[in-house]
């Protein structure tokens, strides 16, 4: 049954060979081996993650009634075990241990496979930081063998300077930056924002928008109690108050810039090898009086780390719309791709997660970053690019 | 042996007993239980009463050949339904719509884009998701996952679910609704454009069973009834005269749907769908036809029996 893997001695011994010339690597830059519990309390990884995750997480109740499940990845798993044993900032942890996905749509997929990896916990310089995890990521693949990769990278902050450069309604603001990575629901976005007729109740709004904020609010509170019902569940009446003044605001606010929805799309448009790509960006940025060069000279800084490592930067692709599908990513974030026997696979990954230790107790903004093999696919991937060889 | 599975309580019970004894079918208990039955004159099906939830596993299972049950229920109990149920034929009765209803006083959100704000900004507050409570966790699940919607957590309800927000399990829920009138009961309200599935009672066939040729046949001996009498009941037939113009008024006719169902020299029999039987009538006027009657039929046999073609074209294709 390919969706649930068994290992004979030969694989066995293929992968722990494998498992060793990337830990060694681990272990000789000083990042000490950690074993979290295959079981983990539900919880976190549904508040993080969202249902997509969800989806493809075995959650279970435990005979005692806890929420529990199989873990789903070790990045969240490692970060709560350091803080919660009361460890010291930095850290650099790795683990190599197996993960499980449920697969509901997929059944030929994996239910569970291994993940080698490296965490740099609390490390303050940022840019410092990414380039050793970038650094570890090269030089354990190759350590284990893989003899070439194509990189995609991408950054998630980027897009969020850019929103904040624009002149764009707060709320819509958020929005944008939590969808930036989906193709279509983007466009739809814009093509709304920018060409969307006010109805009655948003003429309304956009009257009240106008008033000083405690008059409107007097005005909402009094809306709400002609026309709203009980207050239920955990949201509040405040909150509704607060959303709709946000909502008149913005509704007050002019219309979306032509030039603003063009200057977006151009953006989301840029994908390509690295230089050219960030090319690209710089010549946005000076339309926007250079409010994304320091950005962009940040990914140029990556990138030339890469260089060093004698990484070809034709085979890095930039993508200003990538983000990695995993909600907990902030910042600079990157894949190594190789082939397998049935074509292009993602090898490795990772990238900046700033906001997920605090979730454990960790101060707020504790910064992190790491990255992941998926060791079965570059076991297959070794096997592929060898034979060409 | 073919196996049909009908619902063994309820309202549904009743309308789908109606529906088959409507059909000529009527079906008769047996057994001192009453779990099962049969069709009078259909040796070779076995009728099952079981609940409609056991109907959709069934029908996915390949435990029975045909059942009678809920469209939410079927989607809902299988992500990829397509591949291993075919619906054969909408009951018209068993409505309920599937929908996002959240608390009336949320007087700021209309639209599914509001209660995506509305999640993104409550994760932020309260540092934990909004909770959907509901029995349709995959049909809440894709449809969040289309409008893009992330930040939020299901609840799975297996009682009351519009009683959720009220009890704090829950901010708001997915749930289905006939009129909408529980959801008002409750202090909920239906999200505009939060219509997941407009489902009603459906005949289907499970793509999974095995289909000898004794089910083969009993299933077209029976899908032949229904559709002869659902053709009936959608249909009227003009007796008409047509005075030696039948090409001209047949071609003016073509738009009303209708079709001609026998000739007698100049004296034709018509089948006219009948939404569309008084402006026939005014074309035969318009064209110079003789005096028209029409007639009310039981049943009405094509030679081709469209519902069990696709059992067929549907096994090919699975």
């Amino acid at each position: 049954m390919a969706g649930f893997p068994t290992y004979n001695a030969a694989l066995l011994y293929e992968l722990e060979e494998q498992a060793s010339s990337v830990l060694t690597e681990f272990a000789q830059k000083h990042y000490s081996r950690v074993e979290p519990a295959v079981l983990q309390p539900a919880e976190i990884f549904l508040e993080r993650s969202g249902e997509e995750i969800r989806r493809r997480t075995f959650a279970f109740t435990d005979p005692s009634g806890h929420e529990l499940c199989l873990r789903p990845e070790l990045t969240i798993p490692v970060c709560r075990m350091h803080v919660e044993q009361g460890g010291k900032f930095p850290a650099r942890l790795c683990y190599n241990g197996l993960v499980f996905r449920h697969q509901p749509s997929e059944p030929e997929r994996p239910t569970q496979f291994y993940q080698a990896g490296a965490e740099l916990l609390g490390f303050p310089n940022e840019e410092a930081g990414d380039i050793e995890i970038l650094s570890l990521a090269v030089e354990s693949l190759r350590a284990a063998g893989l003899a070439g990769f194509d990189m995609r990278i991408g950054d998630i902050g980027l897009f969020a300077t850019l929103i904040n450069a624009l002149e764009v309604p707060v709320q819509w603001r958020a929005r944008l930056k939590r969808h930036f990575w989906r193709a279509g629901y983007f466009e739809d976005l814009v093509a709304r924002l920018s060409q969307g007729k006010p109805s009655e109740r948003q003429q309304l709004f956009a009257h009240l928008g106008t008033l000083p904020e405690a008059e409107a609010r007097a005005a909402f509170e009094g809306l709400l109690d002609v026309q709203g019902g009980q207050i239920q569940g955990g949201r509040s009446r405040e909150e509704i108050i607060d959303r709709l003044i946000e909502q008149a605001a913005e509704a007050a606010a002019v219309r979306l810039d032509p030039r603003i929805a063009d200057t977006l799309t151009r953006f989301l448009a840029v994908t390509g090898p690295a230089h050219a790509a960030f090319a690209d960006i710089r010549a946005l940025s000076r339309s926007l009086n250079g409010k994304l060069d320091k950005e962009v000279a940040a990914l140029e800084t990556r990138v030339a780390a890469l260089e060093k490592l004698n990484v070809d930067p034709a085979n890095i692709t930039f993508t200003a719309r990538f983000g990695r599908n995993m909600e907990y990513y902030t910042g600079f974030v990157f894949e190594f791709w190789s082939r397998d026997s049935e074509g292009e696979v993602q090898v490795a990954g990772g990238g900046r997660y700033d906001n997920l230790l605090e979730n454990f107790g960790a101060p707020m903004g504790t910064p992190a970053v790491g990255f992941v093999i998926r060791t079965e696919r570059l076991l297959a991937a070794r096997r592929e690019t060898g034979k060409r060889v | 042996m073919l196996t049909l599975a009908i619902p063994s309580k309820g309202r549904l019970q009743e309308q789908v007993a109606e529906y088959f004894a409507d059909a000529g079918l009527p079906i008769k208990k047996s057994g001192a239980r009453g779990y099962s039955a049969a069709i009078a004159g259909q040796p070779d099906i076995d009728v099952r009463l079981l609940s409609a939830s056991e109907i959709s596993a069934a029908l996915i299972e390949g435990d029975i050949h045909l059942g009678v049950t809920g469209e939410d229920l079927m989607r809902e109990a299988s992500p990829s339904l397509d591949g291993l149920v075919t619906l054969i034929a909408p009951l018209g009765f068993g409505y309920a719509n599937v929908v996002v209803a959240v608390p009336e006083a949320w007087i700021d959100v209309t639209t599914m884009h509001d209660l995506d704000d509305v999640c993104a900004a409550f994760a932020q507050r309260h540092k934990r998701r909004l909770r959907i409570a509901t029995k349709y966790v995959h049909l809440t699940r894709a449809f969040f996952a289309r409008q893009g919607i992330a930040d939020y957590r299901i609840v799975e309800s297996s009682g009351a679910t519009e009683g959720a927000p009220a009890s704090g399990s829950a901010e708001a829920i997915v749930d289905i609704t006939t009129t909408g009138a529980t959801l008002a009961a409750n202090g909920l309200k239906i999200v505009e454009d939060g219509t997941i599935l407009e489902s009603q009672a459906q005949l289907a066939a499970s793509l999974t069973a095995s289909w000898n040729a004794v089910a083969r046949t009993a299933a077209d001996t029976l899908l032949s009834r229904i559709a002869a009498r659902e053709k009936a009941k959608s249909s009227q037939v003009i007796r008409v005269r047509l005075n030696g113009k039948a090409e001209s008024i047949l071609a003016a006719l073509a738009s009303t749907g209708t079709t001609i169902l026998s000739r007698s020299g100049d004296d034709y029999a018509l089948v006219c769908p009948r939404k569309s039987l008084m402006a026939a009538i005014s074309v035969l006027k318009a064209n110079g036809s003789g005096a028209a009657t029409v007639e009310e039929v039981d049943y009405l046999f094509e030679p081709s029996n469209a519902l069990y073609a696709k059992i067929e074209a549907a096994l090919r294709q699975a």
